[in-house]
């Protein structure tokens, strides 16, 4: 099944704070083809759009103008959207009345994952993630980087196509952050996804990303693909070049959006 | 713990100590009061009154978390009925509770219904209010969450948004109990033929002091039992997963 995601002529509005004011359009027409199992990480200034954009690719706000389709299905204006997901906030958001395991447990209710292959699912993930010791814990009683991993897992174990990632490493320190993002790319090598994942960081889009789509003002400003072949080495100077384009591309939208909020 | 027993300890003395300074009939002191309680008990129906005070209170509070809780609720998830409803909680909180249970007599009559439903609906906007307040501060990031992973409104409702107002619920139960007992007692006073409060105002218009006394401690020693030993540990079971907070 083909897991990629056409975003047409995408826009979305808030209403303006005061009677009589503008509307406020985050979004401004913007098309995206992300290609089934394709890496894509979404770069921009605060404020360009990104959290809105997944905000309606998840489903969580469906009232957008424009077109959003997981390979020929298309997101309906209710119900449950036409794809599974998984999604890691940049906070872990667990249930702090639940041990670890029954957090999991929690997404795979909700989930159409068959009963008798949750054992299986979470043994793979805790493993992987090495939080195996830890599945009767509470979340109080992990650190950031352990809740965080938790927060992957649960997010793995509904098995989705895609997986929608929004600034999931920026609260983590960077040691954290490194291995959680190879660990990242190494599930994904292995289970194949559609991810959309978000960051203000231009190394980590760069290191992790297929390609680099930088937004700007509810627009797509630029897409960098990411060539260096993989695995990657994080210290690889390749990567480095890359990412200085990234960054200067950022730098760019970001002063333009500037300027722009100036004038109005 | 020992500081809890050493100022019962020191209560106790300051007691016995003034109990000196005055007359009996205006002050007994603690040993007097223990042993007409302890007679009371030997020859007397204190039992019958005391269950029929704790029944009323069980009632009320019953009826009081009935009405308070989902108006409560409702208000804190809901910016129309916050609105609409607060401006209402505030007029049922000013009411004297002598006045719901002057009201409830003459509506509903000289009975335990009556009792109950003043006792209710005196406490139910401190309750509301208690629970008003809790709600407002649950953590709607978790709604997100949950809705990201297909769960139902059912779903979220009973296991996002409940787990979270329980501790809310939990307090105002507690904080519930210490209103309801107090208005029980004065709606026995007005209205009924037995319980704790009939008696107290029974022996109040006798001028007996020690009696007065020594219903005032039982039925402050019942209170504290349920309080501290039963709602407590019920708490801290129910509540084991929250990170240790020490006061």
């Amino acid at each position: 099944m083909d897991n990629g995601i056409r975003i047409q002529g995408l826009t979305k509005s808030f209403p303006a704070p005061r009677k009589g004011g503008a509307e406020h359009r985050v979004l401004n027409g913007l098309d995206l083809t992300i290609g089934d199992n394709e890496f894509v990480c979404v770069l921009g200034p605060s404020g360009c759009g990104k959290s809105t954009l997944l905000n309606t690719l998840s489903g969580l706000d469906r009232d957008y103008q424009g077109e959003i389709r997981f390979g020929a299905r298309p997101m309906t204006r209710a119900g449950k959207p036409p794809v599974r997901m998984g999604y890691l906030f940049q906070d872990p958001r667990l249930l702090p009345w639940l041990s670890a395991e029954r957090n999991v447990d929690f997404a795979l209710e909700n989930s159409n994952v068959p009963r008798h292959r949750w054992a299986e699912i979470k043994d793979h993930y805790f493993q992987l993630t090495g939080l195996q010791a830890f599945r009767g814990h509470h979340p109080h009683e992990l650190s950031g980087g352990m809740a965080q991993r938790l927060a992957l897992v649960r997010a793995l174990a509904v098995e989705p196509d895609v997986l929608f990632m929004d600034e999931p490493f920026s609260g983590l320190d960077e040691l954290t952050a490194r291995r959680l993002r190879v660990d990242l790319l190494d599930i994904w090598r292995r289970t194949g996804k559609t991810i959309v994942f978000i960051t203000h960081n231009s190394y980590e889009a760069t290191f992790l990303a297929d390609r680099v789509v930088v937004l700007s003002q509810g627009r797509i400003r630029r897409e960098i693909p990411v060539t260096v072949p993989r695995p990657r080495d994080y210290d690889d100077p390749a990567l480095f070049a890359v990412s200085k384009e990234v960054s200067a591309t950022f730098i760019a939208a970001a002063e333009e959006a500037e300027r722009a909020r100036a004038q109005s | 713990m020992l500081i809890k027993v050493g100022s019962m300890i020191a209560a106790l003395l300051a007691w016995l100590g003034l109990s000196f300074l005055f007359p009996e009939t205006v002050l007994p002191g603690p040993w007097q009061t223990i042993q007409v309680l302890a007679d009371n008990f030997a020859n007397g129906d204190i039992l019958s009154h005391l269950a029929a005070t704790l029944g009323r209170v069980l009632g009320g509070l019953v009826l009081a978390m009935a009405v308070g809780i989902p108006v409560g609720v409702l208000m804190g998830v809901n910016r129309l009925a916050e609105k609409t409803l607060d401006v209402w909680v505030m007029v049922a909180l000013t009411v004297p509770s002598l006045c719901y249970a002057i009201f409830a007599f003459i509506w509903i009559g000289l009975n335990e219904t009556a009792a109950i439903v003043a006792i209710g609906l005196t406490s139910a906007p401190s309750i509301a209010i208690n629970l008003w307040e809790g709600v407002k501060n649950i953590d709607t990031r978790l709604f997100q969450m949950a809705r990201v992973f297909n769960a139902s409104r059912w779903v979220i409702i009973r296991r996002v948004l409940f787990p979270q107002v329980l501790p809310y619920i939990m307090a105002s139960l507690r904080f519930g109990l210490g209103i309801v007992w107090k208005i029980t007692v004065l709606v026995e006073l007005l209205g009924r033929p037995d319980g704790v409060g009939f008696e107290l105002f029974y022996w109040y218009q006798l001028g007996n002091m020690q009696q007065v006394l020594a219903w005032t401690l039982l039925f402050t020693l019942v209170m504290l039992f349920i309080e501290l030993v039963i709602l407590q540990n019920l708490e801290r079971r129910m509540f084991a997963w929250r990170p240790e907070v020490r006061i």
